[in-house]
């Protein structure tokens, strides 16, 4: 939201299980309506993941990070 | 049967300030135990005010139903809660329960009291996120009313009959449910003898809490090795008075659990995996032996919230956690 504030478009990508934690900073942020993308498991919350897992994520969110960033989503 | 005096006060300051004077409370405010009060966590219960709960006998302490509803009632407890922390009490007043010594010891060992059964949701006791800690009312009297008793009634009192050198936060209180909608697995309550549907608390003393964290292990194997080492890191040096039937509780960590669930692994598969690697020959000074006498005595209890790879180790002190049903 700081990055969004400055003017350079932005996207947080936030794990669902911290959804409802990442949704009030956002109300008492006062951005009540502010959009995230979700990490769902098998990434566990806490991200020490492997290479191999990083990488795999990078590709599935990469896409979605772009689109939400233009409008396409 | 001793019948406590009755004092009248001014004003609840007033009363407060005395309790505190008297030497009554934990160092916390605490609420009237009023003689209606006490009446109706006793009807609540069933209980006459001189049914016996318990004993301390080397300290010449019995301990009554009145006592302790007074003391529940001190800690904050609304009368629904009374039959959990009477269970609570005939848990910890146990012979092998051990309170002389688990109230007495240099290392202040505290006082686990674990919920099972529907109880946990009719009072609405916490098993997930935050559990262990401040802001669920039933969580946090339950076993502050277990500690009151332990202070009033078992003469628990720091400098007097309670020599821990440090003593710890968990004395105030440490009481938390079992989250069994988790999984499938079969509640702690059933694993020791007693049918769903019936209610339970499990008192456990630990000598210690160890948080056993792991946020990269992905499977079911590599979350027991890390609980192994964190375990094998103490030691458990077993007590012959206890026999093969000593504890430690490992309470599974919503992260871990999900690993369990995903790969099928019940509560025994784990103790069977456990059991050989705890009990094999110390290696050095930070791998000793645990020494639990059977599977069964390593405790499986789901509880926890999301988030942190982690979950927790009561390591035992001279005591058996004691399972007792909630009437």
């Amino acid at each position: 939201m700081e990055l969004e504030w400055a003017g350079v478009p932005s996207i947080a990508i936030v794990h669902e299980e911290m959804r409802g934690s990442a949704q009030a900073i956002a109300r008492v942020s006062g951005c009540p309506d502010y959009e995230f993308l979700t990490v769902d498991y098998p990434w566990v919350p806490i991200a020490i993941w492997s290479k191999e897992e990083c990488l795999d994520l990078a590709e599935i969110m990469a896409p979605k990070v772009l689109d939400a960033l233009t409008g396409q989503s | 049967m001793t019948t406590a005096a009755q004092h009248a006060y001014d004003s609840y300051e007033a009363l407060v300030e005395d309790y505190f004077e008297k030497g009554w409370t934990d160092g916390l405010p605490i609420m009237p135990p009023t003689p209606e009060k006490v009446a109706a966590f006793l009807e609540r219960a069933g209980l006459s005010g001189d049914e016996v709960l318990g004993t301390v006998p080397t300290r010449e302490v019995t301990c009554t139903a009145q006592q302790a509803a007074a003391n529940a009632v001190m800690a904050g407890c609304l009368p629904e809660y009374f039959p959990t922390v009477v269970a609570a009490v005939r848990a910890h007043l146990h012979p092998k329960g051990n309170c002389h010594s688990t109230t007495g010891t240099l290392s202040g060992a505290a006082q686990a009291v674990i919920i099972n059964g529907p109880i946990r949701n009719e009072l609405g006791v916490a098993s997930g996120a935050g559990c262990f800690g401040p802001g669920f009312r039933a969580n946090a009297t339950i076993g502050r009313a277990l500690r009151l008793v332990i202070r009033n009634v078992c003469r628990g009192i720091p400098g007097f009959l309670d020599r821990a050198s440090y003593s710890t936060p968990a004395r105030y209180s440490f009481c938390f449910g079992e989250n069994e909608e988790a999984s499938e697995w079969e509640p702690l309550h059933v694993q020791r003898g007693l049918a769903p549907e019936q209610s339970a608390v499990t008192v456990h003393s630990l000598m210690k809490m160890v948080e056993a964290t792991d946020f990269t292990s992905r499977n079911a194997e590599g979350v027991c090795d890390t609980l192994v080492s964190n375990i094998r890191a103490n030691g458990i040096a077993g007590d012959s008075w206890l026999g093969e039937d000593g504890n430690v509780v490992i309470v599974v960590g919503h992260e871990h659990h999900r690993f369990f669930n995903e790969e099928g692994w019940s509560k025994a598969d784990i103790q069977q995996y456990l059991w050989p690697r705890l009990n094999a020959p110390a290696t050095s000074a930070t791998d000793r032996m645990a020494r639990i006498g059977k599977p069964e005595g390593i405790l499986i209890v789901a509880a926890g919230g999301a988030g942190m790879g982690a979950s927790w180790l009561l390591l035992p002190h001279l005591a058996l956690a004691i399972t007792e049903p909630v009437s």
